[in-house]
């Protein structure tokens, strides 16, 4: 046709601030000045095919038209260059993809969990407000490190308020942080230092077993910890009901505030089945209490 | 950290330590097949395991030292046994026990910087590196798939014994500094 390439849109493909203001400039080549009788007082704005209004176009000179735009909000994609040449034929010179956003936003209300595997196996999952939405593209990234070491980035997967770092370590301490970043710019969150020690959720015990004794007031209740006393010392709650009631009674946490792996509940109703559940955490108080176990039953012996 | 805290928490990193090395220890010798997993083997100690740190010291030596030379030695030694941990860890075949030995690997890093943190948190001059040459210089490979053996078992059994004694020194150390003081050597800054 008789425009081709006959300039161009600066600039090219930008990233614009939602409600900030924008100018760009169309720039005809010199050899269409020549060529195609066309200058830059003929140049045409579109947005989405629909002519913005000359008041926002501004001649620069013979070869320069600039538009501009006080509120990016209103803007679209995309934004075209025309002229009217021979005779009124409305001929496109050059177009560009605006995008319209909002930089990251601080991360918030950071906190992380370690939740327990197996007896080797610790992930630890962090998740954190991610802040306003920005219409842009935005990557968020757990970063971590020790105090002379840092660690490859957690990069989240499918989602923009989590992520889970497949192995912690344990009695060294951690700094976490999360970086937010896009076109527009990059936030990072607060940073919390903690020992992983200090937000294990351990698995709960296992492998339960009941048994009667002499007494019919009497049944032990014993155990698997499932997580090493290196690791850290449990204390326990211990829950337990009458099969056929449906409240739970529970044996005074003091009582089972230190290690072990049985326990003897007293004062129960002779010949009556029971069931039992326990639960346990990091015997100071730090952290997370475990899931309840799987329930045991277990009957007292007559009077 | 405060001097006493950084000593606690490296005294439950050495446990910890040696807790995931008995069961690895066991694992990775069976890896390694008869006779290193039999118990009751116990090779001579060939030249080429000199290279390692030993862990084998005079206990009344060891206790004379003063606490800034001790904690300067565990943090030589572990450097040094890292580096030929590290070499270990890539040439194990099952997935499960290379994420156990890249686990432990880690953990005895964090034991490295956490001697170096209970150092500076009681003034003592980080040593500039770890005692004699770099591990690989100078030391030939093994000629043969028996003595690359006996090499990583001597390296497990150094192990053993370094963790054992370091959890008694960090456990001795402990009480010697309150946990609330933060305890400044101006001596040892040369003041």
């Amino acid at each position: 046709g008789l425009v081709q390439s006959c300039g161009h849109i600066i600039p090219e493909s930008p990233v614009l601030a939602l409600g900030s203001n924008f100018t760009a400039l169309c720039i005809l080549n010199e050899s269409c000045l020549d060529f195609g009788n066309i200058y830059a007082s003929q140049i045409i704005w579109k947005m989405k095919n629909k002519v913005v209004p000359k008041e926002q176009y501004r001649e620069i000179n013979i070869t320069v038209s600039s538009v501009t735009f006080n509120d990016t909000s209103s803007l679209a994609s995309p934004l075209t260059c025309n002229v009217l040449a021979d005779g009124q034929i409305e001929q496109n010179i050059y177009g560009i993809s605006v995008t319209v956003g909002l930089p990251p936003e601080k991360p918030e209300n950071l906190s992380c969990i370690v939740y327990q595997l197996s007896n080797l196996r610790y992930p630890m999952n962090c998740t954190w407000n991610p802040g306003r939405h920005t219409f842009l593209d935005t990557h968020f990234r757990l970063k971590y490190r020790w105090s002379r070491e840092s660690f490859p980035d957690c990069i989240p997967k499918s989602v923009n308020n989590s992520c889970t770092i497949s192995d912690v370590q344990f009695f060294v301490n951690l700094e976490v942080w999360v970086e937010a970043a896009n076109a527009l710019g990059k936030a990072e969150s607060d940073r919390l230092v903690f020992d992983p020690i200090e937000i294990v959720k351990p698995l709960p015990p296992h492998n339960l077993s009941v048994n009667s004794g002499i007494l019919p007031t009497v049944l032990k209740l014993s155990w698997e910890n499932r997580i090493s006393a290196a690791v850290m010392k449990l204390k326990f709650n211990i829950r337990y009901r009458i099969s056929s009631d449906t409240n739970w009674m529970q044996v005074p946490p003091e009582d089972t505030a230190s290690p072990r792996t049985s326990f003897s509940i007293q004062g129960l109703r002779p010949y009556t089945e029971y069931v039992f559940s326990i639960r346990c955490m990091k015997e100071d108080g730090v952290g997370f209490w475990s899931d309840w176990s799987e329930e045991k039953v277990g009957v007292t012996t007559e009077d | 950290l405060g001097a006493g805290q950084s000593i606690q928490k490296t005294y439950d990193l050495t446990r910890y330590l040696e807790h995931q090395l008995r069961t690895l220890a066991g694992t990775y010798l069976n890896y390694l097949g008869p006779p290193f997993n039999e118990p009751d083997f116990n090779p001579p100690r060939l030249a080429r395991a000199e290279r390692l740190p030993s862990a084998t010291v005079d206990l009344d030596l060891w206790r004379g030292l003063t606490d800034n030379a001790r904690l300067a030695a565990n943090y030589r030694a572990y450097s040094r046994l890292l580096k030929y941990l590290r070499g270990l860890d890539s040439q194990v075949g099952t997935v499960e026990l290379r994420h156990r030995l890249g686990h432990f690997c880690s953990s005895l890093q964090g034991l490295v910087l956490s001697i170096a943190g209970v150092m500076s948190s009681l003034g003592y001059p980080l040593p500039a590196g770890p005692a004699g040459p770099p591990p690989s210089s100078g030391t030939p490979a093994a000629p043969n798939d028996f003595l690359k053996k006996m090499d990583d078992f001597w390296l497990l059994k150094e192990l053993q014994t370094w963790l054992w004694r370091s959890a008694k020194d960090f456990n001795r150390l402990k009480k010697k500094v309150p946990p609330a003081v933060v305890t400044l050597r101006i001596e040892a800054r040369g003041f």
